[in-house]
């Protein structure tokens, strides 16, 4: 029963843990190209920070489907 | 094994005793107080008696407290505006902007000294209780926010590009409460764990850093939250030409 619990605790670890390398990736990429932008138009970064907030908003929900996946996990462990 | 740790364990639900318990004498009701719904209630009381205060005795050329709510509200409907029009933000910039109040407050109570330790004094946005019921608040009123709009085409958009998109789109609209709630409570939660295992550890100065970066945080949750909401809005109110 405790290598099942132990099982569960290292997926629920890796669920969140996977999901925040792919979205920390995504996230770095996505604000180093709006910080570009704004250093070539800086007249536009209102309208920049606010898209890159949306977008940076969207890929944090498939860090929060991770963390949600890793909460069912550790309520699963007796 | 930290106290703090062992209530980590699955979904945190804020203290497990209520503070009290509402009971009406020879019937079954009953309805338990938690810590977080007090700072909740005392975070609504600053948020209306202060509007009451500034808005009671007003005056053309704003002094005081009318003047800090004038300089809040308008930054916050020109905000509102650069997302979905003027217009919209002043009939929609309310409700966002009673979020965003709502939200920063929430996250900002985590930062006070004894926050979490006194009884009755708990972040509200720390439990996934509070988040879920702001996101579903929200998701209603996309919805009559929407048809009040667009009247009965509001649901047009759910077949639109194609017909046969249906069950993604209603999926998409869905997910929409429960990617917001746990976003918010994922953060805010995380963060006062964080703060909480390094004062364990070491009581003094070592959470400082922490907590600075949770006065960021908590402000960008806000914001995300309600720029989220107002593009959920904009989006089911927008007229197509």
């Amino acid at each position: 029963m405790e290598l099942v619990s132990g099982l569960i605790a290292l997926g629920a670890a890796f669920a969140v843990g996977i999901a925040a390398v792919g979205a920390g990736v995504g996230q770095g990429i996505a604000s180093g190209k709006a910080f570009e932008s704004i250093a070539r138009q800086p007249e536009v970064s209102g309208t920049i920070r606010t898209l890159l907030f949306i977008a940076l908003a969207f890929m944090e929900t498939l860090t929060i489907y991770g963390l949600l996946i890793a909460f069912i996990l550790v309520g699963k462990i007796g | 094994m930290s106290a703090a740790a062992q209530e980590g364990g699955g979904i945190h639900h804020g203290p497990a005793d209520p503070l009290f318990d509402i009971t009406i004498p020879g019937t079954d009701f009953h309805l338990p107080i938690y810590n977080f719904v007090i700072t909740s209630w005392v975070i609504m009381f600053i948020l209306v008696f202060t509007a009451w205060l500034a808005t009671r005795n007003m005056h053309r050329m704003p002094k005081g407290i009318q003047n800090v709510w004038e300089y809040i509200v308008d930054g916050l409907f020109s905000f509102f505006g650069g997302i979905m029009g003027e217009d919209r933000a002043r009939k929609y910039g309310p409700f966002l902007g009673t979020c965003f109040l709502y939200i920063l407050l929430s996250n900002y109570s985590g930062v006070l000294p004894g926050a979490a330790m006194i009884k009755g004094f708990v972040p509200p946005t720390n439990n996934v209780s509070i988040t879920a019921g702001l996101a579903v608040l929200v998701f209603l009123s996309v919805f009559y926010f929407g048809i009040k709009a667009k009247g009965i085409s509001f649901f047009k958009h759910f077949f639109q590009p194609m017909a046969f998109l249906f069950i993604l789109n209603v999926i998409e609209e869905l997910v929409r409460p429960v990617s917001l709630s746990l976003r918010l409570y994922g953060n805010v939660y995380g963060e006062e764990t964080i703060v909480a295992q390094l004062g364990e550890m070491v009581p003094l100065l070592v959470p400082v850093p922490m907590m600075v970066l949770g006065l960021l945080t908590g402000a960008i949750q806000a914001l995300v939250f309600t720029l989220l909401a107002s593009t959920y809005i904009a989006g089911a109110t927008e007229e197509h030409h």
